[in-house]
């Protein structure tokens, strides 16, 4: 039994689906952790590999002491690591590379994100992978993909969001575009890079076939932008910005709406979106304008997006001095679409769906202590995820890897470590 | 132009997945790509994706919707209106033939008129029925009113997403976003049940295998996928601040966006300052050549840069803000490649149409060319995320008209007679 299996305290019998599928997981930063971090919690042994060339960058981002940096003080890096085994192998050393080569070995899928052919300049291109392990599926996920002209640039999250888009697609007309927040394609390569992985799982039981799945991360991000470049091609519209709104489907009112002030700042809103009749009645009524239903301005929903600007402005001084959380009560109950924009205070304190469906379950870490953290979006009736254990500490199970399942006794594991090989 | 529909399998070939509602369509879409035979069953009005524009030009019409287009490559179109005895009898039978249901109909919609995972799979265990709902099955939300703005408000991705004036309110990126990431989560999901049931059973694609109920809740989905808000609240206790076109960090940073000479932007992830000392002496030498440098030639910006384990705000934005005003003087395309021919991450911010001419997909062979009914030329589609060595994931057939395939479905395959078909079509139930 390894250590998530002992340290398991769910209590429940249910079976973790991918239990028993095993990931040799060379990741790291954030788009290919994301991939191994949804696989881990649906029950693969994500066994991931670092070493002193590639300690994965994330262990230094956002410490939870920053006083006291450490390599296990991210709780960034716990967030997206969480659930799996790791060690480290130095991969300059025979004895490091040799455990590598025998985890590769050990694996239905190995997985990694460096730059195009990093990998293989390692010494673990696919020919490499296919001699060490005849059933190896391999998904590479580099910015550009491992072929083409561009192959060797460079990305992170925003770098592929600017380039496949997506950050062009975000923001007000007349604004700069604001892009995402975040690292939306680093996600979204992640979430493509396990399914990715989970169709060639499928494919080789049905066909004994093995194969490399080469990914590009701007690719993920160009796949979400189909209905422009229909648009463009068809009827020549290049992309234009649309802020909150709905343009077509030409909806109104759709958009952002400022409340009240809270504690933390005077920064809250709302997003409401009508689209019948009895929601916009809903609506007035709820914000206290019922004359506005008979406002002709706002009639109907093509008048109302005739007169958008002035429909907005009305609702505008309606919300301003409301609640968000209680007027998207009010709202909801009288049937309109409308959520606050939450912070993250917001969803993990005062959020009731979140809260009823233990969407932030807590777990254990060596240097982090108890923390809760984002669950996997959906349940299972006769199946389950798991939210066992935070990021593996560097090099945490070593020991327990190598000597269990590699094949290594545990003292020459202890020779391995005084040469530093791992 | 014909569609393409012939060549080697796809990895997901031979599985028999049924799509109901409107919530689960790019799940369908992924699953349909991959090889999977996915009929989309739909109420006789069409699907609602087919009500929504852009439409081939300007012209509403439930066969030319370019937003149906877009996630619906590759699956059959079959009407049926559940509301009627026959309707709901054909119902039963195409989930009979069905391996996987994805549900997007809404929470509890299917069960209450008997039609739902409850009765089949007691009839069935080894179905596996996912349902996409806006807030899941369960819980005091369940059944609150839901779009893509209200997801993206809910979930956090909005208040770390805007500008740097406030008075601005938080952005909801267009894209249907909320639908994007519950339905990739929703395969993973599929994909892992599929793999506990052969794993239970032996592994044959009729498997007796155990099946599952799935609840994939999109206010959860939106909720993971916001990266930095999360960790900053729960290990440090902090609020993010969203900024212009960067990253939402607890402290305000040096832009990273800046608009070029001919108009168009960059992005210099990271406000540009290179991440290693060899690169930041190509970036000098680039600047020099403009004559814009400033006193970045300074040792002390080496010095601070790489060799202080403490990130020094102060001095980087200072760098950033010099390399920001040099990127200004450039068009963006050039910023672009010599950029990332130094190896900086610096991104052209690009209209995704802007991408059709680039001959980097060209090279990979991304995009699918194909039909778009209503429309006489062929185009191109985003193609897939992935690229299989063996087992191609393609458009198998352009998106289907509504009802496309009855006669195939209803007649070929469930073993209706064609006077029966007209019946059920005089008697409005297909």
């Amino acid at each position: 039994m390894g250590v998530l299996e002992a340290m398991d305290r769910s209590g429940d019998a249910r079976p973790l689906p991918l239990a028993g599928v095993r990931v040799c997981d060379f990741t790291w930063i954030v788009a290919g952790p994301q991939a191994t971090r949804i696989l881990a919690d649906l029950g693969a042994d994500v066994v991931k590999v670092e070493n002193e060339s590639y300690i994965d960058s994330m262990r230094w981002g956002m410490q939870q002491d920053p006083a006291h940096p450490s390599f296990n003080g991210s709780g960034f890096h716990g967030n997206f690591n969480r659930n799996k085994r790791g060690i480290t192998a130095n991969l300059h050393h025979p004895a490091g590379r040799e455990a590598a080569e025998r985890l590769i070995a050990k694996s239905d899928i190995v997985i990694e994100n460096f730059s195009a052919g990093a990998f293989e300049r390692m010494g673990f291109g696919w020919d490499r992978i296919q001699e060490l392990n005849p059933n190896a599926i391999y998904v590479s996920l580099s910015g550009f993909g491992q072929t083409g002209p561009d192959r060797t640039y460079i990305t992170w999250g925003p770098t592929a969001a600017a380039v496949s888009g997506a950050t062009q697609m975000s923001g007000l007309p007349g604004e700069d575009p604001a892009g995402w927040g975040y690292s939306y394609l680093d996600h979204t390569a992640g979430y493509y890079g396990a399914i990715a992985a989970l169709m060639a799982l499928h494919h080789r039981r049905r066909t004994g076939e093995v194969q490399h799945v080469d990914m590009a991360q701007i690719e993920t991000g160009m796949v979400l932008t189909g209905v422009p470049v229909l648009d463009y091609q068809v009827n020549g519209r290049e992309y234009r910005r649309i802020g909150n709104r709905s343009e077509r489907p030409a909806i109104a009112p759709h958009n952002t709406y400022r409340c009240a002030a809270d504690e933390v700042e005077d920064d809250r809103w709302i997003a409401i979106v009508a689209e019948t009749h009895e929601q916009w009645a809903a609506l007035c009524s709820v914000l206290g304008v019922p004359e506005l239903v008979s406002d002709e301005r706002f009639a109907s929903n093509e008048d109302r997006k005739r007169h958008e600007d002035e429909l907005d402005a009305a609702i505008t001084e309606r919300t301003r001095p409301r609640d968000a959380r209680e007027l998207m009560y009010a709202l909801q109950a009288r049937g309109v679409a409308a959520g606050m924009c939450q912070r993250a205070d917001d969803k993990m304190e005062r959020d009731e769906q979140h809260a009823a469906r233990g969407f932030y379950p807590s777990a254990p870490h060596g240097h982090l202590g108890e923390h809760r953290y984002e669950g996997y979006p959906a349940q299972f009736s006769d199946a389950r995820w798991r939210m066992t254990r935070g990021s593996p500490m560097l090099g945490e199970d070593t020991m327990e890897v190598l000597t269990e399942l590699l094949g290594y006794s545990a003292e020459e594991v202890g020779q391995m470590m005084a040469e530093l090989a791992v | 132009m014909a569609t393409q529909t012939t060549g080697a399998a796809g990895p997901l070939e031979g599985l028999l997945v049924i799509e109901v509602g409107d919530e689960a369509e790019l799940a369908g879409k992924l699953l349909a790509d991959a090889g999977a035979d996915v009929i989309r069953v739909e109420p006789r009005a069409g699907a609602r994706s087919r009500h929504a524009g852009p439409y081939v030009g300007d012209r509403p019409d439930t066969n030319q919707s370019l937003r149906f287009a877009a996630v619906n490559t590759s699956k059959r179109s079959v009407t049926l209106d559940l509301g009627s005895a026959e309707g709901a009898a054909l119902w039963a039978e195409l989930v009979a033939r069905s391996e996987v249901v994805l549900d997007g109909t809404g929470p509890g919609a299917l069960d209450e008129a008997g039609l739902g995972p409850a009765r089949f799979r007691a009839e069935r265990p080894s179905l596996i029925w996912c349902a996409v709902t806006p807030f899941g099955l369960t819980g005091p939300w369940r059944d609150w009113a839901s779009s893509d703005l209200v997801q993206l408000a809910l979930g956090g991705p909005m208040m770390s997403t805007g500008y740097d004036d406030h008075d601005l309110p938080p952005i909801r990126s267009d894209g249907e976003h909320s639908i994007a990431m519950s339905n990739e989560y929703a395969v993973t999901a599929v994909l892992a049940a599929l793999w506990l049931r052969d794993e239970a059973a032996g592994a044959t694609p009729d498997s007796s295998g155990p099946g599952q109920l799935i609840d994939v809740s999109m206010h959860e989905a939106v909720s993971a996928t916001t990266e930095g808000a999360f960790p900053n609240w729960e290990f440090l206790g902090q609020q993010v601040i969203r900024q212009t076109g960067r990253h939402a960090a607890a402290q305000r940073n040096a832009p990273w966006q800046y608009k070029c000479t001919d108009g168009d932007y960059i992005l210099l992830m990271g406000g540009g300052v290179p991440r290693d000392g060899k690169i930041f002496v190509g970036l000098l030498e680039w600047m020099d050549e403009h004559d814009a440098a400033g006193d970045l030639h300074d040792p002390k910006y080496v010095q601070v840069l790489y060799t202080d384990p403490t990130i020094n705000v102060e001095v980087r934005n200072h760098v950033a803000v010099t390399i920001g005003k040099f990127v200004q003087g450039l068009t963006a395309e050039e910023a672009y490649r010599r950029g990332q021919s130094l190896h900086l991450p610096w991104g052209l911010v690009r209209r995704p149409e802007q991408n059709l001419d680039d001959p980097h997909w060209e090279a990979r062979e991304f995009w699918w060319t194909g039909e778009v009914p209503g429309h006489p030329d062929p185009v191109r589609y985003p193609g897939a995320p992935y690229k299989f060595a063996a087992s191609p994931v393609r458009m198998r057939r352009r998106p289907p008209l509504l009802g496309e395939h009855n006669t195939e479905v209803y007649v070929g395959e469930l073993g209706r007679t064609t006077d029966e078909l007209q019946h059920l079509a005089a008697a409005g139930a297909i």
